[in-house]
Order: structure tokens, then C-alpha cells, then sequence
């Protein structure tokens, strides 16, 4: 019935109106049906609108009342920061420093929570640590450390030469970190409660930088605690807060024995692992210092007067290894002409251009340095004819595959391809996880190249060990390492070592991309961070921040 | 409802069971073992091989399997081989931020998404139909990592043009400072929010069209309502159970969406505790974790069947149906 009336309606008022009329009044052409439409109700649309603004400004007066707020808390604190925030990259799963490996962990504890027998500086020489003498006897077989006096762990308790038997004891009955490097070991005593006798069973000319390491940490034989969340030592930090792959909080001891008393009360360490995160948490004032940061990133921070940037020495290795039994590169022409087709400068150009060159294993800031950059220089020409000789060429063009790990970025890679193909090597790029590399490379030793950053400082006994991943067996460099290691005398072990590592790189055996070095950048007016090989030792007691 | 209820808790506990043995094989075959990657490059043999037996991963595979899962089932998820923390209290400290930061980048996306759909639906110009199917395109092809970069040169504090929020980080205190916690959530939301709305605007404009188009629609116009009426009164409401599929499924792919912002914005959430673990192969960790995980998308997916039948009555009529054949 009511269509109806509708309908006729309709029909009277086409007839009566003006057809533009009807339009402009509306989408019937009834005028009556159109007075009677709702309109819609203002919210039906605009609601999600004002909700959105809404929205915004709330997060607007939020973070303006933070920002406020954290303004305000820095300026009551004074001149001098109580609370430091580093950012670091790599973070430590664990704690455990007696089982978890990994430099990260080095650098958190080592002389901050824990303690070694002896410690080392920044130009990687020995120093005393909890030691504060020792002597060693003529035939180089029995070290005695003197002890300080009036050690404390954090926990009260007194540090006594019977805690660094039972820690080195301990070492060794575990095979923990670090005990594969206590060679020759043959016992260790407690003489008096400040004496400590090692004995070895043949000279180690190595061993008091080893025991600045891992091997020398000493642990509270009374305490009992988790080592993967906890950690009590002797050093100047309490560790505070442990939270995996974010942060680490640590609280100066109040009763630190030792005369570096630390000069900030509370260190955060922040773990950035993402580069451009990390440059923002430094420049947004997250973080007052940043170790590594980038190269490339670093350049705004060079310019700005706020701003500190500076490159420290350190041992990283960027090793190509190259597997002496694979099955191209067990030949020595193969591995030659790989050498002479890296362009060294322009890799270390393209990463910023503070890495260093290097032409052999050893550092240098390790024993037996020299320079050996000379004996492989970029020559494609030379390349190619080795190539040539051992069979490559145009028709039969060498391809060998790199397997590296993720942790390193995909540029290398792509760099060594080109630089490799324009002598006729095509190089299959597999760039994987950490442990598929432990599996696939390390483990299993199935490559033909590799690529890792090998941090570790005095390691040339890799070339020395045949089972190592390397596959290079050289009977006269693991003589002559063995001579180096049996002498009482640091000149004749250098002179040897560096003798060794100079047939291991006439021999190919790898290439030694570059001498990493570590960019450390901070705010001006942060002082005392440590610059040199902070990615393996890096001593907090004296940064002091002192805001302008 | 109850049957229907009990039907799909059971449906709920087989596939759990079913994708419980898939995560643990599926990780077994990944290469690597956390026993090595603890020990590192300088590690004799015999120091790995002591590590794996006080690991318990000399224990043989279906036994791993079995113990895994029956203290699952009773609620206990294991702690982790590397950090020795229980799983479920990690889980819960990073739910903190990855669960507030998918709600509010849902939030950002339906705000976005759902009045844009609309118009894009009942715009008439053939010059803005196609500006909007453009803006839905590009909104939502943008990597999550752009959006984030772009947001943080915007608004980051300290170093973006309009210094308003933080970029890095999460409070250490956490939600007991609200303000900077919410603060420090917002830019990660907006830089997926964006992207997610853009593909709820696309879902919303081409339901509506759908709709547009059908009887109900012509119906309601023939009732005298306008076609904007029509479409939103008539078309959205009877659109509103596939939204609701469509929103769940979203939010369950955001769990995996947010973890590149939480990576870029260096929040500790569930994305970077997952990457972290399975790059140390803590195996334990990463089967619970993903299980979970797994857990809460199908819990998802029964939410929406539940709201389906809350919301269209013509569910209900089928389900009796059902019931009486």
C-alpha cells in the first residue's frame, strides 16, 4: 500500500517539476521521499576521524611530557653523570666465561667483574692483576705469584691463593675455556695464603699472557651461584642486571679492594645489533658511547663538535682461508693467484678506510709482527698466468665457492666475486648462518674458501695445529712454532714466530683481507673509554661523563 | 554452540599436537648444534662432545620428543640450554612488548584502513578510484624497514626533523613508565600500521564493492536510502564477518610483520628473541616458543569462528540446521 502511494507520487511529481530540481534535492525524484531520508548521523563518518586525532594527540602530549620529564632528570644530575650508557654489538647469550665462548663476554667481565692472576693493557702486554708481583725460574718451569693483600670478592668474601688453585684446577678438570691454552701444565700450590707456585713440565713462553685471559680468572671456591645469570668476581663492577641480547647493568662496589676505583657509579650496556639503530640510540643521546660503530656511518659524527670518532688498534684477522685440501686450492699456483687478485685498498677503501692492511697472520699487537704486505700485491696480470699454469683458462674457467657467515654482511662477498672474476674465477657466494658455518666449514672442513673475522689475539698455533679448519700442514712452521713457544727468551720467540708466519703466508694459506680496526665514537665530554681492542678487554673504571 | 565449542577444541589440541611434532622436526634438520656454537672456533672435540651430554642432546631423538612434550602439556616450557632461564618467563617479559605493539599497529591499521576502504568503495570519480587503488598499492608494498627509516628521519628525538618520540629501545623499568613505554611503542606501530591498513583498505574497498553491487544493497536503495547509506548501513554490517576473518588473519601475520620494526627499533619483543635463538640453535627454546606461537594463531582462528556466530545470525540458523539434519 505504500508502494503504491509512493509510485503514484513519483509519477505526478516528474510531471509537475523541473527535472534539475529534483537532482539537486536529493537522489529521488520524489520530494517527498526525500524530506523523509535520515540524514547521516555526523559520526557515522567522522567518528574513526576525530578517534585518529584523538589518538595522535594523546601520543603527541605523551611523549612530550617524556621527553619533558627525562630533560628535566639530567639536568638535576650535575655536572658528572652518574649512570654511563655504552652501546656495544655483539651480545653474550650467557655468562658462564668458564663454557660459553665468544669475545662478548671477554670484553663485559674481564677486569669489570672478574679478575685474572695477571691482566693486560691496552698495547696487549701483560700487567699485574691480582698479582701484583711474580718471578719466574731460570729454567722457565715454575712461575710464583705474589698475591695483593686484603682482596675481596664482591660477597665479603677474602680472596686467598687457595681461590686461584682451585680456579686453575678447576680449569683444567673441566676443559674449560681457555685450559686448551695452558701447555705444558703440570701442577699448581698454595704455599702461603698470598703465594701462588704454577709449575709446567716444559717452558710456555706463552703462558702469562694466557693467564691475563680466561685461563687466569680466579672464582670464589665458597660461592655458590649460577654462572649463566650471575656473576660474582673481584673486580671493581657489581653485575647488577642481566637481560640476554638487550642490556647489562653494572653497579660500582662500594668495598672494591683495588686502587682503580671506578668513577661512575652505574654502567648500562646497551646491545645494538642493528648499525643504524645503533648510530641513532648515539646520536638521540640513548647512548654516550658506540663500540664498533660503522665506518661508513661515522662520517655526521666526525664533523659535529659534539662528538668524539677515533679508530682503535686491534687484532681482528678478516681471514680468506683457503682449504689446503680442497680440490682446487690444494694447489699452491691457485692460492698464490687468488692473492695477487685482491685488491686489498679497495676493500678496505669501500668499508670507510680505517682498517688496516695486513699481509700475514700475525697482528700488530701480537708477538712476532712484522710487515708482509709486500709479498702479495695486486697483480691480476700475475694472477692470470699462474691460473694459467695450473690449468684455468678461458675454456676452462675455475670455480670455487666461499662460504661465509651472515654475521658479515653480503658487500664482502660480492666484492671478492668481481674482483675474482676479472682474473677467471667465478666464485659461488653461500652466505649462511654461524652454526651452518661451524657445521658445514669448521666441523667438517667441506669448503673451498672461507671467511671469518678471527678476533682472537695470539693464535698463530692455528697454523701450527694440521686439524685445524685451515687444513695446512707445515711441518717446518709447526716446528718453529713449538721452538717459539719452548724459549725463555720474548726476543727469540718473536723472532721465531715471525719466521713462521712468513712461510705461512709464502704459502698461500690464506689471505689476510685486512687488520680490522674498531671505530669508537662518544659524546664529547666522555672520557677514559678504552679504544685499543675494547672488542676483547675493556676496562670501565675510569669513564666519567662530565655533561657541558 | 556448546557442541560446536567442543568440536573445535578438540580440532584445537590435534593440529597443536600435529604442528608440535612438525617444529620439532623441522628444527632437527637444521644444520648446527648449540653444543659447537658455545664452544667456538678454538674448541677441541672433547670439550663440544662433554657440553652435548650435560646438554642432554645425546639423548635420542623420539625420547627428546617425549619428554618435550609431556612437560608441555603440563605447563612447564622448559628453560633454555644457553641462558638456563625458564622459557615461559622470558616469553612473558617479551609478550610485554611484541603483544602492545601488534594491538596498537591493528589499531593504527583499522583506524587507516577500514574509512579509506569505504571511500575508496563510494568513490565515484574514475580519478579517484584509481588515486586510492594507487594509494592501497603503494601503501602497501612499502618494506616495513623504509617506513621505519622514513618515520625515524621524521620524528625521531634527537636526530629527525620533528624530534617528538623515541626510536631506539624500550624503557627499562617497562610498563611501570606508561608514558615512555607507550611513547617508545608508537613510531614501530604507525611503520606497520601503515602497511597493514593498506591492505585492509584494499580487503574493506573490495568487499564493499562486492556488496555494492549485490541485491541487499539495490534493496536498501530502493528503500530510499542513498547509496553511501546503503553501502554503510547495509553492505559494511553484512561485510563485517569476512572483516572480522580478514583482521584475524592480519593479526596473526603481524606477529611476524612487527619483528623487522622491533628489530629496527631495537625492541627487545618475541621477534628477536626467536632469531637470536634459533641463530644458537637453543633448540628447546625455539620448539616452545614456536609452539606457543602456533597455539595462539589457531586460538585466533577459533576466536573468529566464535565471533562469526556472535555477529551473523544466519550462522546460527545453519548450525541448527545442521544440528536437526
Amino acid at each position: 500500500m505504500n508502494a503504491d502511494r509512493h509510485g503514484t507520487h513519483a509519477h505526478g511529481s516528474v510531471t509537475a517539476t523541473d527535472t534539475d530540481a529534483a537532482q539537486e534535492s536529493g537522489p529521488s525524484t520524489d520530494p517527498e521521499l526525500n524530506a523523509r531520508i535520515r540524514p547521516m548521523r555526523s559520526g557515522g563518518n567522522t567518528l574513526p576521524w576525530k578517534l585518529l586525532s584523538l589518538l595522535l594527540a594523546l601520543a603527541l602530549a605523551l611523549s612530550l611530557w617524556a621527553g619533558h620529564r627525562g630533560v628535566a632528570g639530567q639536568a638535576e644530575g650535575g655536572t658528572v653523570a652518574d649512570t654511563v650508557t655504552v652501546g656495544l654489538k655483539l651480545a653474550p647469550t650467557n655468562l658462564d666465561i668458564r663454557n660459553q665462548s665468544g669475545t662478548a663476554l671477554d670484553q663485559l667481565l674481564i677486569g669489570n667483574v672478574y679478575q685474572g692472576l695477571v691482566s693486560r693493557d691496552s698495547r696487549n702486554r701483560v700487567r699485574p692483576g691480582l698479582a701484583r708481583t711474580w718471578n719466574v725460574s731460570e729454567d722457565g718451569l715454575v712461575y710464583t705469584f705474589h698475591l695483593h693483600e686484603g682482596i675481596r670478592f664482591s660477597n665479603g668474601h677474602a680472596l686467598r691463593a687457595q681461590d686461584v688453585v682451585d680456579s686453575i684446577r678447576g680449569l683444567m678438570a673441566g676443559h674449560y675455556q681457555g685450559s686448551e691454552m695452558l701447555e705444558g701444565f703440570q701442577g699448581v700450590q698454595a704455599s702461603d695464603p698470598l703465594t701462588v707456585r704454577l709449575t709446567l713440565s716444559r717452558p710456555y713462553q706463552d703462558l702469562l699472557w694466557q693467564l691475563s685471559g680466561r685461563a687466569g680468572l680466579v672464582f670464589d671456591r665458597r660461592a655458590h651461584y649460577d654462572m649463566k645469570t650471575q656473576a660474582v668476581g673481584s673486580g671493581p663492577y657489581l653485575l647488577d642486571s642481566f637481560r640476554p641480547n638487550d642490556s647489562v647493568t653494572l653497579k660500582a662496589d662500594p668495598h672494591y679492594w683495588g686502587s682503580d676505583k671506578p668513577k661512575t657509579q652505574t654502567i648500562i650496556i646497551r646491545y645494538l645489533n642493528d648499525d643504524n639503530a645503533a648510530v641513532n640510540a648515539l646520536r638521540s643521546g640513548d647512548v654516550q658511547v658506540l663500540a664498533p660503530v660503522t665506518e661508513n656511518l661515522a662520517s655526521p659524527f666526525r664533523n659535529n663538535p659534539d662528538f668524539q670518532v677515533k679508530a682503535g688498534d686491534d687484532t681482528d684477522k678478516y681471514v680468506l682461508a683457503m682449504n689446503g685440501k680442497g680440490v682446487a686450492t690444494s694447489d699452491l699456483r691457485v692460492r698464490q693467484a687468488i692473492r695477487y687478485a685482491i685488491d686489498h685498498r679497495q676493500l678496505i677503501a669501500s668499508r670507510g678506510g680505517s682498517d688496516g692492511a695486513l699481509g700475514g697472520p700475525i697482528p700488530s699487537l701480537d708477538p712476532g709482527y712484522q710487515d708482509l704486505t709486500g709479498l702479495y700485491p695486486h697483480d691480476p696480470e700475475q694472477a692470470r698466468r699462474l691460473l694459467a699454469q695450473a690449468g684455468y683458462g678461458p675454456d676452462h674457467r675455475l670455480k670455487l665457492r666461499l662460504t661465509y657467515a651472515n654475521t658479515y654482511g653480503s658487500e664482502l662477498g660480492d666484492q671478492l666475486r668481481s674482483q675474482l672474476r676479472q682474473v677467471g674465477i667465478d666464485l659461488d657466494v653461500r652466505v649462511v648462518e654461524f652454526s651452518v658455518w661451524l657445521q658445514d666449514v669448521h666441523a667438517n672442513k667441506d669448503y673451498d674458501l672461507s671467511l671469518v673475522d678471527h678476533g682472537e689475539s695470539h693464535d698463530f698455533h692455528q697454523w701450527a695445529n694440521p686439524g685445524y679448519y685451515y687444513n695446512y700442514d707445515n711441518h717446518q712452521v709447526q716446528e718453529l712454532y713449538q721452538k717459539a713457544m719452548a724459549t725463555t727468551s720474548a726476543d727469540d720467540s718473536d723472532r721465531l714466530l715471525a719466521q713462521a708466519a712468513r712461510i705461512v703466508s709464502n704459502d698461500a694459506a690464506a689471505d689476510w683481507l685486512f687488520n680490522y680496526r674498531v671505530t669508537t665514537a662518544w659524546r664529547t665530554g666522555l672520557e677514559g673509554f678504552p679504544v685499543d681492542l675494547n672488542q676483547s678487554l675493556m676496562p670501565l673504571s675510569d669513564v666519567i661523563y662530565r655533561r657541558a | 554452540m556448546a557442541r560446536f565449542l567442543m568440536r573445535r577444541l578438540v580440532l584445537f589440541l590435534l593440529a597443536l599436537m600435529g604442528i608440535s611434532l612438525l617444529i620439532f622436526l623441522a628444527l632437527r634438520i637444521l644444520p648446527g648444534d648449540v653444543a659447537a656454537v658455545m664452544a667456538g672456533l678454538d674448541a677441541p672435540p672433547e670439550r663440544v662432545d662433554r657440553l652435548r651430554r650435560q646438554m642432554g642432546l645425546d639423548r635420542s631423538y623420539p625420547r627428546q620428543y617425549l619428554d618435550w612434550i609431556s612437560d608441555f602439556l603440563k605447563g612447564d616450557l622448559g628453560r633454555s640450554i644457553l641462558t638456563n632461564r625458564s622459557i615461559a618467563s622470558q616469553v612473558g617479559i617479551r609478550a610485554q612488548i611484541t603483544f602492545p605493539l601488534i594491538l596498537l599497529g591493528l589499531g593504527v591499521a583499522l583506524l587507516l584502513g577500514i574509512p579509506l576502504g569505504c571511500a575508496a568503495a563510494l568513490a565515484r570519480s574514475p580519478r579517484m578510484q584509481s588515486f586510492s587503488h594507487m594509494a592501497a598499492i603503494v601503501g602497501g608494498s612499502v618494506p616495513a624497514l623504509w617506513s621505519g627509516l622514513l618515520l625515524i628521519m621524521l620524528f625521531a628525538k634527537g636526530s629527525g626533523l620533528i624530534g617528538l618520540l623515541p626510536s631506539q629501545g624500550f624503557p627499562a623499568l617497562g610498563w611501570a613508565q606508561p608514558g615512555q613505554a607507550l611513547s617508545s611503542l608508537t613510531l614501530p606501530a604507525l611503520s606497520t600500521g601503515i602497511i597493514v591498513g593498506a591492505g585492509i583498505m584494499r580487503y574493506t574497498r573490495s568487499l564493499l564493492t562486492d556488496m555494492l553491487s549485490s541485491g541487499y544493497v539495490d534493496m536498501g536503495m530502493a528503500c530510499g536510502m542513498t547509496r553511501t547509506q546503503a553501502a554503510l548501513r547495509i553492505g559494511l554490517r553484512l561485510a563485517s564477518p569476512q572483516l572480522v576473518s580478514v583482521v584475524g588473519l592480519t593479526m596473526a601475520e603481524m606477529i611476524t610483520g612487527v619483528m623487522v620494526s622491533e628489530n629496527l627499533f631495537a625492541l627487545p619483543g618475541l621477534g628477536s628473541m626467536l632469531i637470536t635463538d634459533v641463530g644458537n640453535r637453543d633448540l628447546p627454546a625455539v620448539q616452545s616458543e614456536l609452539l606457543l606461537l602456533a597455539a595462539f594463531f589457531l586460538f585466533l582462528g577459533l576466536l573468529v569462528d566464535v565471533t562469526h556466530r556472535l555477529i551473523d545470525p544466519r550462522f546460527r540458523g545453519a548450525a541448527r540446521q545442521e544440528v536437526a539434519d
